[in-house]
């Protein structure tokens, strides 16, 4: 183990901790950073601790935001009767950058994982059954992942709400537009075919 | 389809070699440990990109190397496309394959572990249908991935003694895949059993009944319904056993000679005989479901065989398209390609 002065070291063991930043990355990134001038580098600290200081969920849809109800929550124009449920805030940006859908969300916090031993207590299950219980949403969309998680969670709600009598649908899975149908692997083609829709 | 040429670098026993095989049959002999079944691991990695022997990439490369390639040209009717696999050792010490991969490409296997489909574990025979329906359906492995994720975590959900609703999502996916896997390897077994039926016989050059048939808890049902039945069934033994107890990681095959079970029945040279007429049996569902015949890799196919059966063998690996075939000793066959392996060199004998 090469010999680094402690202030050096404590940076280092910090930035490693970042997901996808491995020992040699952290080192690299802490020999930048040394040599940036000092106000850049107060910007970030400064950036970083004001992240944690002002950032709170939102607590109607448990999004990410500055101010509590959040932007979207607060938004006149957007429809009521649309609840689209993601499982992360990142997953709501995705949506969001579409532009297209003009509903509101709810951000599960997660999604039902026996390897991490998340159950549906763990998200935001319960908030959910009490936004749908003021009665105003007509159609749930299932935004989770693809993955098995993603599809258990969807599962699990779609039979938890469906006793609502609120319309409840789940994303399409097919190819990606713009794609080839040749370079399109085969799970994701016969997926595709099983959605397939009646045109013209 | 064939192998127009082949690379070897730095694999196995091979520090380089060129190879430009017969687009028919060619025979590989030479003594024990010359490098013959290295030979035919390179073919089929370069071809699929996977060891029928290993699973560890770093088993590839030659001992003390840290990377290896092969790399070819595969040829089908008037196309061709050359492909170029390598495996490498990262700063961690973990190895990585990259490479192409060539959508067409099939290859089937022979060799000495194959006895196990008949005297093995049924995981060996639930191996064996699934590389055959991999072969046939494209689909069916990712179905197997995906399979085994819902199953490990279901698996583990089980031993916190869930509820009827905390389990009910990973029923459903799991009796919906599960469905599918079943279905694809029903539909793998009844191929196997038509050509089967002309293979044995053909080759053993006697009248024998064969028989391969899928055994299910769900029997004949086709439905997610039925296994989301069967699962409702077992749900008090699941949950005090903490394992999914139904669906096809617990189905097997069943494997008859003249209406007796075959794991039991006859010599070892008969059963060798079964285990490649199995293999062979493959050739025809995988040229009508990929468009194009495989090329058959046969290790030491022709030992414990008596000269007769070595005939029909011989006669019936010919009606394939490439096939490479291992032997100790020297063979004499009409029209093939023969070959001398000597210590990571090869000749035309």
């Amino acid at each position: 183990m090469a010999y680094y002065p402690e202030p050096v070291a404590r940076l280092i063991d910090a930035l490693q901790r970042l997901p996808g930043i491995g020992p040699k990355t952290a080192q690299r990134l802490t020999f930048f950073l040394l040599k940036r001038p000092f106000d850049e580098v107060r910007e970030l600290s400064e950036a970083l601790v004001a992240v944690k200081e002002r950032i709170v969920q939102c607590r109607t849809c448990f999004n990410v935001t500055d101010e509590d109800p959040c932007r979207i929550c607060a938004d006149p124009v957007r429809d009521t009767g649309l609840l689209c449920i993601v499982e992360e805030p990142n997953d709501m940006l995705a949506m969001e950058r579409t532009g297209e859908f003009r509903g509101r969300y709810h951000v599960l916090g997660g999604a039902l994982s026996p390897l991490d031993g998340i159950g549906p207590d763990d998200l935001k299950v319960r908030e959910l059954l009490a936004r749908l219980d003021a009665g105003r949403t007509r159609e749930v969309i299932l935004a989770t992942n693809p993955n098995v998680e993603g599809e258990a969670t969807a599962l699990y709600l779609a039979k938890l709400l469906r006793p609502l009598g609120v319309r409840i649908t789940r994303i399409a899975r097919g190819l990606p537009v713009g794609g080839d149908l040749e370079y399109a692997d085969q799970v994701t083609l016969s997926k595709a075919l099983e959605g397939r829709r009646e045109i013209g | 389809m064939h192998i127009g040429s082949i690379q070897l670098i730095e694999f196995r026993n091979y520090r380089t070699l060129s190879y430009t095989p017969s687009p028919r049959l060619n025979l590989l002999t030479g003594p024990n440990a010359q490098g013959k079944t290295n030979l035919l691991e390179a073919l089929a990695f370069l071809l699929v990109g996977r060891s029928f022997r290993t699973s560890r990439l770093g088993d590839l490369a030659r001992w003390g190397e840290s990377s290896a390639a092969v790399s070819g040209e595969l040829r089908r009717q008037d196309t061709s496309r050359t492909i170029r696999r390598t495996v490498r050792m990262l700063e961690d010490s973990r190895w990585q394959a990259a490479g192409e991969s060539c959508p067409w490409a099939r290859v089937i296997v022979f060799g000495w572990q194959d006895l196990s489909i008949l005297t093995g574990m049924p995981a060996a025979r639930r191996a064996f249908i699934d590389g055959v329906a991999g072969r046939i359906y494209p689909s069916h492995l990712p179905a197997l991935g995906r399979y085994r994720q819902v199953l490990a975590r279901r698996n583990l959900l089980l031993r916190t003694r869930p509820g009827e609703a905390a389990l009910a999502p990973w029923d459903e996916q799991l009796a919906a895949v599960g469905t599918e896997l079943i279905d694809r390897r029903r539909r793998a077994t009844a191929m196997l059993q038509t050509e089967l039926a002309r293979i044995y016989p053909a080759v053993s050059g006697e009248r024998h009944k064969t028989e391969i048939r899928y055994r299910t808890e769900l029997g004949e049902a086709t439905e997610p319904a039925a296994l989301l039945a069967a699962i409702a069934r077992v749900r008090r033994d699941e949950i005090r056993r903490g394992q999914s107890l139904v669906g096809p990681h617990r189905d097997d095959l069943v494997l008859e000679l003249d209406g007796i079970d075959a794991r039991v029945f006859g010599s070892r040279g008969q059963q060798r005989l079964l285990a490649l007429s199995l293999r062979l049996a493959e050739v025809l569902p995988v040229r009508e479901a990929a468009g194009t015949t495989p090329v058959l890799l046969l290790d030491d196919a022709l030992s414990e065989l008596d000269g007769t059966v070595r005939g029909h063998v011989l006669r019936e690996i010919q009606t394939a398209e490439q096939v490479f075939l291992t032997a100790p000793e020297p063979l004499r066959v009409e029209g093939a390609a023969r070959w001398d392996l000597r210590a990571g060199g090869l000749c035309a004998a």
